[in-house]
């Protein structure tokens, strides 16, 4: 693969997915500027890992499991740190909206905050899916049989529903 | 609520969140960064090139015949680092695949491999004083003392003792940065093998 198609393949993977692999990056971090340099880490790996893509998935997955292996390093990294992580969290906040749309983040704010307390395993299924994966893709990502994914997936949402309750 | 109309809110609650764009100088940045990568790396080649070059250089052009024992001996010490290290990593270099859950297994033994490197670390730099030291005091014009020598020989004596004393601290943060991580590393595996044994969730070490 030449500079020029690299580039251009780099672009159109972040252009593509540059909002979903901030949220996934959000998602294994307690603060923005970590998210920033997670998601800048993904981003370096991402460069470094696409001279070797050779289109064996999509470009979605190839670029979701970089994601993920990223997290996991940042999290091992990082989490002998952490003291209670839910509670640390800084939420996106961006210009103040109408009413309805203070209400729809603040419920989005609370959907992040528990996925965020998932144990990473059923974090990890559960992002993906929100993110729109199917169990194949998910399955592939994480390296676990579909029907691992089902399990975890059922198991995830019982626990996202729990946490909604609680916060409620 | 039906559990796919309920993952369908959810889905659209957890993509309203539109995070801020990746910086437009994020390129540069990758850039500027893989370049650094590849410095460490040429680094560690010139080390070894500066290194048993320039004492090969000194023996050649020294007509002290001694200066061809401490040619041999930088040649012997980068010779067992790079044999150990090639060892070490051997299969390290990338994943077997490009999933999380193999990723993760790489990540443990890379840590592993990082915690015994540690203990050849230590046992080769301690082989270098030894030999360094012993080498200046056999070969040096005026003999003192050996403890005189050591403790008040010169300043560059002093030098090999404070490098000594950075080296053991920088190894001890290193272990213990690395144990931490190896300990986070091993749970957060368990954790992702959280539902059930039925695959390869968690691959052997």
């Amino acid at each position: 693969m030449d500079r020029a198609t690299l580039e251009q393949s780099f672009e159109r993977i972040l252009a593509a997915n540059g909002a979903a692999l901030s949220r996934l990056a959000a998602s294994y971090t307690n603060t923005i500027s970590d998210r920033d340099d997670l998601l800048q880490e993904i981003a370096v790996a991402i460069w470094q890992a696409l001279p070797k893509f050779r289109g064996e998935c999509s470009e979605r997955t190839f670029a979701f499991r970089i994601a993920h292996n990223r997290g996991i390093t940042h999290l091992a990294r990082t989490r002998a740190q952490m003291s209670d992580p839910i509670e640390e969290i800084e939420v996106y906040d961006p210009t103040p909206g109408p009413e309805s749309d203070l209400a729809q983040r603040q419920r989005a704010d609370r959907l992040k905050q528990a996925v965020h307390r998932l144990p990473v395993g059923y974090r990890q299924v559960i992002t993906l899916t929100l993110e729109g994966l199917g169990y194949r893709e998910i399955s592939d990502v994480l390296g676990i049989s579909e029907s691992n994914v089902g399990v975890r997936l059922n198991r995830a949402r019982q626990l996202l529903q729990d946490l909604l309750e609680k916060r409620k | 609520m039906s559990t796919d109309l309920e993952m369908d809110v959810w889905r659209e609650q957890w993509q309203a969140d539109v995070a801020p764009a990746i910086p437009m100088n994020l390129r540069r940045k990758v850039e500027r960064q893989s370049w650094l990568m590849k410095i460490g790396l040429i680094s560690d080649t010139l080390v070894t090139i500066v290194m048993g070059g320039g004492t090969t250089a000194w023996a050649l052009l020294s007509p002290k015949a001694e200066v061809a024992l401490v040619a041999v001996a930088t040649w012997v010490f980068l010779a067992a680092a790079w044999a150990f290290v090639l060892t070490a990593n051997r299969g390290l270099w990338a994943p077997s695949a490009l999933d999380a859950a193999t990723f993760v297994d790489l990540s443990v033994r890379r840590c592993r491999s990082a915690l015994g490197i540690v203990w050849f670390a230590v046992g080769l730099f301690i082989c270098e004083v030894v030999f360094g030291l012993g080498w200046t005091y056999h070969y040096s014009v005026e003999r003192e003392p050996l403890m005189k020598w050591l403790l008040f020989g010169s300043v560059r004596i002093d030098v090999v003792w404070l490098v000594t004393v950075a080296f053991f601290g920088a190894i001890v943060w290193y272990r213990r940065r690395k144990r931490a991580e190896l300990e986070s590393l091993l749970k957060l595996r368990g954790e992702m093998a959280v539902s059930t044994g039925i695959d390869r969730d968690v691959p052997s070490t």
